[in-house]
């Protein structure tokens, strides 16, 4: 399998993924590394002042894994860029996830701010890894703007839904000269392995390894889909045909007519 | 006569003392471990080396920030 380069960093495994939701940090921790990922992404939140103790990124091998922060909880672009400022003083990392998702019910993300973020973000020497509705226009932009990568969403997030914008990936990943990383809503192994057969560079998961019964168990599966999705797409998936291709020889039948 | 600062949107009072009197003095206080922190102080980032620099004043709005699991 080939290694995967974002910006000046090299990944031989193209599962990323996110730290949210397990049952406790040991689980995620163990979860990370039958995942085999060397990405993950981190929220940032307030602190609890009145309950502090709580540090997860304590759980998380900085050696072994590059954080990837992201913006959550952004609703428009100055949220965006002051979320990522301050993810860059805490961590010392200028990686970013950049994500502004306005409306709390879908969570489907806000292009235009989007776009306005990553050129600020760009500007003041951040990697941006954009979530992006799969739209090939706003992938080219964002592309344009000198953002490192993009995340077009398979399906709402933590949906489960699998690959519901199939289409629109398929130009993204035609036309993206830089990596494309499927994001949100990969619910199953299968979905993943659909992304990659497709070609795409990456996939991100985080519902459902972490709510999975056995989330250490399914982040070996989605590790293994993952490989046999790329492993596919650079073997060379054959054409598809309406009509059946026979498989066994058309001749030396054992008939007469 | 005591200080009310805002932390984390909450309204805090306090008696300021030289051995509460910069913001590595009030994570001491609110037993905040501070490697995993990043602050902001009236809207400006305050890095982890200069916690111990920034003098607490009254009317402060801070934030404390820390990563927590996230997709």
């Amino acid at each position: 399998m080939s290694a995967l380069v974002i910006a000046d960093r090299q990944f031989q495994s193209r599962l990323f993924v996110g730290t949210g939701k397990f049952a406790s940090a040991s689980v995620m921790a163990e979860a990370l590394r039958a995942a085999g990922t060397e990405m993950v992404t981190v929220a940032l939140r307030r602190v609890d002042i009145r309950n502090p103790a709580d540090d997860m990124l304590a759980a998380i091998d900085r050696s072994r894994y590059q954080l990837l922060p992201n913006t959550s909880g952004a609703r428009d672009a100055a949220e965006a860029v002051r979320l990522a400022r301050l993810a860059r003083a805490a961590s010392g990392i200028h990686w970013i996830k950049l994500e502004v998702t306005p409306d709390p019910y879908y969570l489907l993300p806000d292009g235009t701010e989007t776009l306005k973020a990553a050129e600020t973000l760009v500007r003041e020497g951040f990697t941006v890894l954009p979530y992006i509705h799969a739209d090939p226009v706003l992938a080219k932009r964002l592309q344009e703007v000198g953002c490192a990568a993009v995340m077009p969403l398979a399906s709402p997030i933590g949906s489960n839904q699998g690959l519901r914008t199939r289409d629109c990936i398929s130009i993204i990943l035609e036309q993206a000269s830089v990596p494309v990383v499927v994001d949100a809503g990969l619910g199953a192994p299968s979905h993943a392995a659909e992304a990659m057969e497709m070609g795409a560079d990456a996939v991100l998961v985080n519902t459902a390894i972490a709510t999975a019964s056995d989330p250490v168990r399914m982040a070996a599966a989605f590790r293994q889909a993952v490989e046999a999705g790329r492993s596919a797409y650079e073997a060379g998936l054959p054409p598809r045909s309406t009509a059946a291709q026979a498989s066994s020889p058309l001749t030396g039948f054992l008939r007469d007519d | 006569m005591s200080w009310t600062l805002k932390i984390n949107g909450m309204l805090q009072s306090f008696e300021p003392s030289p051995e509460l009197s910069t913001l590595g003095d009030l994570l001491e206080h609110l037993q905040i471990e501070q490697t995993a922190v990043v602050a902001e102080v009236d809207g400006q980032i305050v890095l982890r080396q200069d916690f111990d620099k920034t003098p607490l004043r009254d009317g402060q709005s801070i934030e404390l920030i820390r990563f927590v699991g996230g997709g």
